[in-house]
């Protein structure tokens, strides 16, 4: 899971590797916990707790039988209860361990490690040998999923299917930054590096995720769902099974998450092209995936300059955030997603900063709370710069790059690029704010006067009118795929130059009688129900 | 995002599914933007597919290359064109070249025009490959000086232009301006227009048969 504290925790690993006499593949088995099973010849259940075998029975009975209403139980509840009870600061027992109470299963034990290495990344620290061996064990899941002789009879939960692509995608981006990173490491674990290329590859990890969209057809599918047609047909033998439609679609979501992390926001969304983004979507069920979509696809539209796009993206996933909140707050989950909605809320105090556009009145209020000074101080001029600084740094993504460098030559980190090519947009924008409320006041105004007012010379400001008229149109999704839009004005405020002579109009909005009306029939009504009732 | 050029099909096979992977595609790419410059054609997918090779195959990256991709971008200003190819360079943030163009695309954003003009005579030779830079350029400034300006004295104007005399007469006159002594007016569209709009709701009828159905029942 997200644990985004991982550079420091990599240093321990790399201490603790360097610590060692010598790199040996029996590494994890110095573990306080498996010496005694060594020691003792027995069956290494014997020191495995009665709970955790009774669950590890219970968990193996029901992979088998395709319960995935038990399961999502067992996967959601129970395993995390356990996580917490026995194994806070220690893996749980390695499936070789465990192999005895499932019958040797080779299907469950690749699931069950896969469980295994998302504990360790989530609450202990990954080393080297445990990234090889949890990237080598999704390999052996994804071969067996999409390369076994035709469909597997294999029924997950939703909330897992999203997790393991998830997951898997954290890690590969835990992995990039991890290698990056070459300064601390020893001589051993650079040739090892180097000697496995193919591991945690951009190339293998984009593989998986188009199998997936592949095997299942599921654009095929989406299409047919959007335009009409024969769904098992578009569907094929895999995509009909739910395993494989849910995979395929996560993995659109992952394809989306994976070109943002590396700078492509054109093809995140061109990844999105049939996937309607409303409440009815299928990522609507697994809350998680939800807000990761909206995430990425208002923080592409963000990078894109399209900041009245972005800000509908983020006001969306917020409102139904806050609408669901008594149903996620008790789900292991809670912490990831309050920490991804502040995220979000920063994002859109930077958009609406740039772009002010009325907000769900919930929305806004949540937003003044926790930024609202942020705000203003941005839309003050030069000193909101650092502001918007932090704010980015604190909600975007992981930057990673696409392909290693393992020579040791110093590399621009992306994130850096990324944020001095905002940064310097945000500062060719930095004074409009103030001269928006200067020109509000007025209908026409010489530009030699307002650029008095403005302690400007004359020049700079007609420059700055001419980027405020270039600033105050964005491309607007009006219909279509996400990348559509027309050129359409964003602000409320317009001027034109007739030689040296600005004159301004603001658009208004009407009063809205409508909803007026509507809400004070209903309250009419409430009155006339409450008085009948004492009659 | 529509290109302004039809798009060969051969270069769509390539920009669909997973061919945007396959290094082999490369030269071919390479080839279709090299037309661009050459036509003065305009297809930003295609080149940031391009691109994108490159940063998964450091190896085949080409510097001369990169620099059109960029030069091309700045054809496209307001749009965010050149941003979105520099998402995709960031290990070619300090090339040379590319910090000049990156200067020039930041005086041109900023609305710099006169300083764009004598900035881009010392960097000639970057824009080199692409017939017509200056004339696409002087296309994107119109635009804006024709969304801001209704009437602009003519001076001014060919500062932005980087146009004199005749040159600018012709200039005035394809672009539909009335040229008057020293004045150029521009004439109304709807960006040039600053009218006030009262954003009214638009309710219809049937929207409300609802509540008037249920305010029958009472």
């Amino acid at each position: 899971m997200y644990n985004d504290a991982f550079e420091e925790d990599d240093l321990v690993a790399e201490v603790e590797l360097v610590a060692q006499a010598r790199y040996s593949r029996n590494a994890d088995l110095e573990d306080g916990f498996n010496d005694e099973v060594v020691v003792n010849q027995q069956p290494a259940a014997v020191q495995i707790p009665d709970g955790v075998r009774n669950f590890i029975s219970f968990f193996y009975r029901n992979v088998l039988e395709n319960n995935v209403y038990e399961l999502h139980n067992v996967y959601d509840t129970s395993f995390n209860k356990l996580t917490d009870k026995y194994y806070t600061k220690q893996p749980w027992p390695e499936a070789e361990l465990i192999a005895p109470l499932v019958n040797n299963d080779e299907v469950f034990l690749t699931l069950y490690r896969e469980l295994y290495y998302r504990h360790i990344y989530g609450r202990l620290t990954p080393t080297l040998e445990h990234r090889f061996r949890s990237y080598e064990n999704y390999c052996d899941l994804f071969n067996y999923i999409l390369n076994s002789e035709g469909p597997v009879n294999l029924e997950l939960p939703n909330q897992w299917l999203w997790d393991i692509i998830d997951e898997f995608i954290y890690q590969f981006q835990s992995f990039s930054n991890y290698r990056d990173r070459l300064k601390n490491k020893s001589e051993e674990e650079i040739a090892l590096l180097r000697d496995n290329p193919q591991i945690w590859s951009t190339y293998s990890v984009l593989n998986v995720l188009y199998s997936f969209i592949q095997k299942s057809r599921i654009n095929e599918q989406l299409l047919v769902s959007k335009k009409g047609g024969d769904m098992m047909e578009a569907a094929g033998e895999y995509g009909a099974r739910p395993l494989y439609k849910n995979l395929g679609y996560f993995s659109i979501i992952g394809l989306l998450r994976v070109n943002c992390l590396m700078g492509d926001f054109v093809l995140a969304l061109k990844m999105m092209d049939n996937v309607v983004l409303n409440k009815k979507a299928l990522f609507a069920r697994v809350t998680a995936c939800h807000v990761t979509a909206y995430y990425y696809v208002g923080f592409a539209y963000m990078m894109m300059r399209r900041y009245a796009d972005a800000i509908k993206a983020f006001s969306n996933v917020l409102s139904f955030l806050q609408r669901t909140k008594p149903y996620h707050s008790r789900s292991y989950q809670s912490e990831q997603l309050a920490r991804k909605s502040d995220q979000m809320y920063a994002l859109l105090a930077m958009c609406i900063a740039l772009c002010p556009t009325r907000l769900d009145e919930n929305i806004h209020s949540q937003l003044r709370e926790k930024y609202g000074e942020h705000i203003s101080k941005m839309q003050k001029g030069v000193e909101g710069i650092p502001i918007f600084e932090e704010l980015f740094q604190h909600a975007c993504p992981k930057f990673i790059s696409a392909s290693g460098r393992l020579d040791g030559t110093p590399r621009a980190d992306p994130y850096q690029t990324y944020m001095k090519i905002f940064v310097t947009d945000i500062q060719n924008q930095i004074k409009l704010p103030t001269l928006r409320s200067f020109m509000k006041l007025y209908t026409t105004m010489g530009v030699d006067k307002l650029a008095k007012f403005l302690e400007m010379d004359p020049e700079e400001l007609k420059m700055q009118l001419l980027v405020f008229k270039q600033k105050s149109r964005q491309i607007k999704w009006v219909s279509g795929d996400l990348l559509d839009g027309e050129y359409l004005p964003t602000s409320d405020l317009d001027f034109c130059l007739k030689q040296d002579v600005v004159h301004i109009a603001e658009s208004k909005v009407g009063r809205r009688y409508a909803d007026w009306f509507l809400r004070n029939i209903n309250r009419c009504e409430d009155i006339v129900a409450s008085l009948e009732q004492r009659a | 995002m529509a290109a302004s050029v039809e798009r060969p099909q051969t270069i769509q096979t390539m920009i669909d599914g997973v061919e945007r992977y396959n290094p082999e595609n490369t030269e071919v790419l390479e080839e279709y933007l090299a037309g661009q410059c050459k036509n003065g054609e305009y297809d930003l997918v295609a080149n940031l597919v391009l691109l994108k090779l490159y940063q998964f195959n450091p190896q085949l990256s080409k510097v001369p290359v990169i620099v059109n991709v960029l030069a091309k971008s700045l054809t496209a200003i307001p749009k965010p064109d050149y941003n979105l190819c520099m998402y995709l360079l960031t290990d070619y943030v300090d090339v040379d070249e590319v910090k000049r163009l990156t200067h020039l695309q930041q005086l041109l954003e900023q609305s710099r025009y006169a300083e764009f003009w004598s900035t881009l005579e010392k960097d000639k030779e970057l824009v080199k490959d692409i017939v017509g830079f200056e004339d696409a350029i002087r296309q994107v400034i119109a635009h804006v000086v024709s969304m801001s300006y209704q009437t602009i004295a003519a001076s001014v104007l060919e500062s932005y232009l980087a146009l004199k005399g005749d040159a600018f007469k012709q200039y005035c006159e394809k672009q539909e301006w009335q040229l008057s002594g020293s004045t150029v007016s521009i004439p109304i569209n709807k960006d040039n227009e600053a009218k006030t709009v009262v954003v009214r709701e638009n309710i219809k009828f049937e929207q409300f048969t609802k509540v008037i159905g249920h305010s029958n029942e009472m």
